[in-house]
């Protein structure tokens, strides 16, 4: 269990981390995403206790880091970005120095450093150098550096970065089998891994947290239209016709012609309609022959783009709405109208943005 | 605490920096000992040989202390230590010792000179042992001082460089001015060379040591702050 709560990371006037909360169960794997510096390896390195935050606290299964950092640091197995190891160690001998700083009795630390090695398959190259494995070994070196002591908790930072496909698989597979007896945090910018390995999504942007969601949620509440993509051959070219047929139908766009004189199109309507069973119904009669009908899907990629996009402009707007205001104090009496105008749209659009983030909270 | 010193004393001899260090400084100790008791004929001891090395010491001291944390640092491996479940008092108490601990390695293996003097003329051998006792007083204040160095910066070369500059100018000082010599570590180190234990200069060198290693483990703690 990690508590997150109002936490705010500052350097100097940059504000990294920003106030934000939120709560990992036991068990749970959490994907945290984020285009680059928005603040989720600062997040990371807060919660792991290598770097203090200015504000707030953190809990590890119920130990403050702050105040109980050996409790607390024992629960975590932490491995960071761009994979740091002691290079002139060897496999083994970097997995037993772990080991050795997590505090794991002599005892089992053999047994253990052998399960782990296993684990990750590393036990065959467990007698090499680090610095001459490839990225792929050197990023498995660092998972078994996290998992070594059996930590209740996992933070990994981009764990797939730099991995050939291959790789990519095998380490998703190992991360969702560590998820049935860890909790695990897991950053990353590739959005079909959160979907495919996270149970829940933290999104974050300039260190806020603007929205906590599964994927699955995530990929819904964005989606605005439903869009059916449609391939059809259409010799007498009814397609024109098709809005005043199927009157549901906000747009039809043309995409592109196909070598085998057929047509593409993309037809939207709005998010609750699914038009898929008319245009079945509707186009034969048209005379017109369908090749392909396919929904859309809406992706956590698009989930994501809308939603940092919506930061963005609301961000904007607030800079402009402050600027109007300015600029209206000292401009004379017409131009003060016609800006009051602008300021009112912005506003509108602002409140309405507004609106929408909320109401995507509440669900 | 255990655990950093048997990793960190591992490494100085898995990198060429452990050889290197004892190679340069018994390199020095033999070239004296030839100079002053083969070729010159003289019969002297083993302090002697001491008190000619110390000056050595202030440009091999830095290969021990150079990457103690500097390299952690750039390298990133810093995040693995901070993070586990060692204390940073711990950590920085294994790095120093590990270091100490070439230094007693490098003390024992001059004792092969000791023993060729012992065949034509055993010294006095309690001013040989205060002289080694001082020898690693001496330079145990270095390497808290080299360490806190390197914990300042992430460049090992620049850790090296002042720390250097640091030994080398409270080396000169003395020259310009006679009470600069509460500065110069060497003319504390004198006084041991006689054969009598000095109380004074045990405790001076002893407080400065602890003083770099306070030092570095507040560095430590606020780069938690600052990074």
């Amino acid at each position: 269990m990690i508590e997150v709560k109002n936490v705010t990371k500052r350097y100097g006037k940059f504000t990294a981390v920003d106030n934000i909360s939120f709560d990992v169960k036991d068990g749970e794997i959490v994907g945290f995403l984020g285009p680059n510096g928005a603040g989720k390896s600062t997040t990371m390195n807060m919660i792991t206790g290598f770097i203090e935050p200015n504000e707030g606290n953190i809990m590890i299964n119920g130990y403050d880091i702050a105040k109980k950092p050996k409790k607390a640091k024992k629960q975590i197995g932490y491995m960071p970005e761009n994979i740091p190891l002691y290079q002139e160690l060897t496999v083994k001998e970097f997995v037993n120095y772990m080991a050795e700083l997590k505090l794991v009795g002599r005892k089992n630390r053999k047994e253990e450093i052998e399960k782990i090695l296993e684990k990750t398959g590393l036990t065959e190259v467990q007698k090499k150098l680090i610095k001459n494995l490839s990225r792929g070994y050197k990023q498995r070196v660092s998972m078994a550096g996290a998992l070594v002591g059996n930590p209740d908790v996992l933070i990994l930072d981009e764990p797939t970065v730099g991995l050939d496909p291959k790789q990519i698989t095998e380490i998703r597979k190992l991360i969702k089998e560590l998820g049935k007896e860890h909790t695990i945090i897991l950053s990353t910018h590739i959005l079909s891994e959160v979907s495919q390995i996270c149970e829940r999504v933290v999104i974050i942007n300039h260190g806020k947290i603007i929205a906590i969601d599964t994927p699955e949620n995530l990929e819904q509440k964005t989606q605005e239209k439903n869009s059916i993509l449609l391939t059809v051959e259409d010799k007498k070219e009814n397609m024109k016709h098709l809005k005043e047929e199927i009157p549901e139908i906000q747009s039809l766009k043309f995409i592109k012609d196909n070598e085998d004189g057929t047509k593409q199109y993309m037809v939207e309507s709005e998010a609750k309609i699914d038009l898929r069973k008319k245009l079945f119904e509707v186009l034969p009669k048209q005379d017109i022959t369908i090749f392909e009908l396919k929904k859309a899907e809406n992706t956590l990629e698009d989930a994501f783009i809308s939603l940092i996009d919506e930061t963005k402009t609301q961000e904007a707007q607030e800079v402009k709405k402050e600027d109007t205001k300015n600029e209206e104090k000292n401009s004379k009496k017409q131009k003060q109208h016609k800006e009051k105008e602008d300021s009112k749209n912005a506003k509108k659009e602002f409140n309405k943005q507004k609106e929408q983030k909320t109401k995507g909270g509440k669900k | 605490m255990w655990a950093v010193l048997k990793k960190e004393f591992k490494t100085y001899f898995l990198s060429p920096i452990g050889y290197v260090f004892i190679g340069l400084f018994l390199a020095m100790f033999s070239l004296l000992f030839y100079i002053l008791t083969i070729y010159s004929g003289a019969v002297t001891y083993q302090a002697v040989f001491y008190n000619a090395v110390i000056y050595a010491l202030i440009f091999i001291i830095p290969l021990l202390t150079m990457r103690m944390f500097a390299e952690e640092r750039k390298s990133g491996t810093e995040q693995l230590l901070m993070t586990s479940p060692r204390s940073i008092v711990g950590i920085t108490l294994g790095k120093f010792l590990a270091a100490t601990l070439v230094i007693v390695i490098t003390e024992i293996l001059t004792l092969i000179y000791l023993g060729i003097l012992c065949y034509f003329k055993v010294p006095d051998m309690a001013t040989v042992g205060v002289t080694m006792l001082g020898f690693l007083l001496l330079s145990m204040a270095y390497i808290s001082l080299g360490m806190f160095i390197s914990s300042l910066t992430e460049n090992q070369i620049v850790a090296a460089i002042v720390t250097i500059a640091i030994f080398v100018v409270t080396w000169l000082l003395p020259n310009l001015s006679t009470s600069f010599l509460q500065f110069s570590l060497f003319e504390k180190f004198y006084p041991y060379v006689t054969g009598v234990f000095p109380i004074t200069e045990t405790i001076n060198f002893v407080s400065l040591t602890i003083m770099f290693i306070i030092l570095t483990i507040i560095v430590l703690k606020r780069r938690k702050l600052v990074k």
